[in-house]
């Protein structure tokens, strides 16, 4: 059985290397560049993780992270950020997310969260 | 012989001029004389005058007039106006134009010879005055002060005393009192001068013989002091120190004259002292006060700054990291991207050691025991001193009240000045972290840690700069420039204060205070 992962971030070269190292690890892998087409993806299709970056053009990470949260509680979400305010809390206010990793993070340690978390 | 001082004087009446002249020579002063105000100006701006006296009422120009121009041309010369009868108003007038004093014509000699003295005492006052005032350099104010005492008040020798930090009296400066053992005992006669509880430590007093003194009759060494004057330093009306003139032959007592000039001069000096100290609290708060600014602006600097990096940063490290798993380890491109790997591993820590102090709401307070700090320190260093071979000193206080603090951020203040000692001692050496407690003046309790090593110490043009974000005395790649920067901002953070004391080849320590 195929684990399905759901990128979210505004940066391509962030998403590009996380797509890759989840992929060549057996996660089938679908992108989003903004906070609207992740919920709009996430709405189309069942995904098992959700790897999430907070600051978007678009819409906060965290409201993107919360409304799949109400959408579907057993999703697994790692939230990813290269932002000052978060650095030292791995909670994200008001959300209740799985897991947490400062950028710049490593393919080792995406994969062993994702592996970590999906069970 | 040297003349006394050098006079100018200016009137047109030849005969009284040449009169005023003969008699101020014939009293050792060196005189020049001009015959009317445009001739007085312009022999004043020739030559250097400690006085001039000066008729009022002269052809061509008038006194008042030439008396504006004189102060122009040197504010520091002193004027003695000559009027005729009834010209009162002139005489005020001239006073306010800056004149020392005015004489009314015909004057005896006498009255005149006065006159000067005073305004060439005032003007000897106004230079030493300008000289203690212009040095804010502690040690050499004071030996601008001592020099100009003894001077003054003619003293064979003479000492400054001032209480040291624990509040024990030392000598600070002193004149003509080479010999240890009479320094000591002079030492010994103005602590007890100054310990005195009837008041003496606050006002001029002149003790003759002080060997036959009660209060000093006990101290060896004083049987070649014939008179001493002390002169009560004081600072917000309590004694703050004293100067001690004394003179040796045995005629020579202090007359009411030399009392009187004392207590000038020890005004002038409270003065000078108090507005030196000031001048270095103001050059103190500024300093803290740009380092607080250049703090600030790092931080907003680094907040944005990290975000817009560590996307480029993550991409950098995530994709070469992908090449790398497909790359045989032996190939030079695999050893290059490693390279490049550990790059992004230092920029990492860059940022993080950046952002450790611009945030700064996330400091979790709790009663802390600096000790336990300290020890948990300590234990996750001990073995990289070990191998350097420093031996740790412990003199850490018992008992010591908790302070307010966040245990993780006081870690990471020690973790960096004791990695710094141990950076400053790579061919080992002796680290001592002392704790205590202090009461300052004001009643408040200060828990002091001092953090000693025996490294080379800090060459004094690169100490006022440590501080300083980015920097670093460390080989490029080996030290970020930050930790001290980061120690400040926590420090800050607890209301506390960080110094560092060195001097080269006598090691550094590094000095915290936090409140209690």
């Amino acid at each position: 059985m195929t684990r399905k992962v759901l990128i979210v971030d505004d940066e391509a070269l962030v998403r590009n290397y996380v797509r890759r190292a989840l992929a060549t690890r057996g996660w089938t892998v679908t992108e989003a560049s903004d906070g609207a087409s992740a919920l709009r993806l996430f709405g189309a299709e069942k995904f098992d993780l959700v790897v999430c970056d907070l600051k978007m053009p678009d819409m906060r990470g965290e409201e993107v992270a919360r409304r799949i949260r109400e959408a579907a509680p057993a999703v697994k979400i790692i939230v990813i950020t290269g932002s000052v305010s978060n650095i030292t809390s791995p909670i994200v206010p008001g959300v209740d997310v799985d897991g947490f990793l400062i950028k710049p993070f490593g393919i080792d340690e995406i994969r062993a969260l994702a592996d970590k978390l999906a069970g | 012989m040297s003349s006394k001082a050098n006079i100018l004087i200016v009137d047109d009446e030849a005969q009284i001029a040449e009169m005023i002249s003969a008699s101020l020579q014939a009293h050792g002063y060196s005189v020049a004389v001009a015959y009317d105000g445009a001739q007085g100006i312009e022999r004043a701006g020739r030559e250097k005058f400690d006085l001039a006296i000066m008729d009022i009422q002269m052809p061509g120009m008038d006194g008042i007039t030439a008396l504006g121009e004189i102060k122009k041309l040197d504010p520091e010369m002193e004027v003695i106006i000559a009027t005729g009868h009834g010209t009162m108003g002139t005489a005020i007038q001239s006073l306010r134009k800056g004149a020392f004093d005015y004489l009314h014509k015909p004057f005896e000699l006498k009255e005149l010879l006065k006159v000067v003295e005073r305004a060439l005492e005032k003007r000897k006052f106004n230079d030493i005055a300008r000289a203690i005032f212009s040095t804010v350099q502690p040690e050499e104010q004071l030996r601008v002060i001592i020099d100009s005492v003894t001077r003054i008040l003619k003293g064979g020798e003479s000492l400054l005393v001032l209480p040291d930090k624990d509040g024990k009296p030392h000598v600070a400066v002193s004149q003509g009192l080479e010999d240890e053992a009479a320094l000591a005992s002079r030492l010994e006669m103005c602590s007890r001068a100054l310990a005195a509880p009837d008041g003496a430590a606050k006002s001029v007093l002149p003790v003759e013989t002080p060997y036959l003194d009660r209060k000093f009759s006990d101290i060896r060494g004083l049987d070649k002091v014939a008179f001493s004057l002390f002169l009560p330093l004081v600072e917000n009306d309590k004694p703050a120190g004293l100067i001690c003139i004394n003179r040796t032959e045995p005629d020579a007592y202090f007359t009411e004259d030399d009392l009187q000039r004392a207590r000038i001069f020890g005004s002038l000096v409270n003065l000078a002292l108090r507005n030196s100290s000031l001048y270095r609290q103001l050059q103190e708060t500024q300093s803290q006060l740009i380092q607080a600014e250049k703090m600030s602006a790092l931080g907003q600097l680094a907040g944005g700054l990290a975000h817009e990096i560590n996307n480029p940063l993550s991409g950098i490290l995530g994709l070469t990291q992908l090449v790398l798993e497909n790359l045989p380890q032996d190939s030079q491109n695999y050893s290059d991207l490693k390279e490049i790997e550990k790059a992004v591993f230092r920029c990492k820590k860059i940022i993080v050691s950046l952002l450790s102090f611009s945030r700064q709401e996330k400091t979790h307070m709790e009663p802390v025991s600096i000790n336990e700090a300290i020890e948990e320190t300590l234990t996750l260093c001990a073995r990289q001193m070990e191998l350097k071979h420093i031996k740790i000193v412990r003199q850490l206080a018992p008992g010591l009240p908790l302070v307010n603090a966040d245990f993780q951020q006081l870690m990471q203040v020690f973790l960096n000045i004791f990695t710094n000692a141990r950076d400053a001692m790579p061919d080992g050496g002796e680290l001592t972290i002392a704790t205590s407690l202090l009461k300052t003046p004001a009643g408040d309790e200060m828990l002091m840690t001092s953090v000693t090593d025996t490294g080379p110490g800090i060459p004094r043009d690169i100490l006022g700069r440590i501080f300083d974000p980015f920097f670093t005395t460390k080989p490029v790649g080996k030290g970020t420039g930050l930790g001290l920067s980061v120690c400040i901002g926590i420090i800050d953070r607890h209301n506390g204060t960080i110094k560092a004391h060195s001097a080269p080849g006598k090691g550094t320590t590094f000095t915290i205070s936090l409140p209690v």
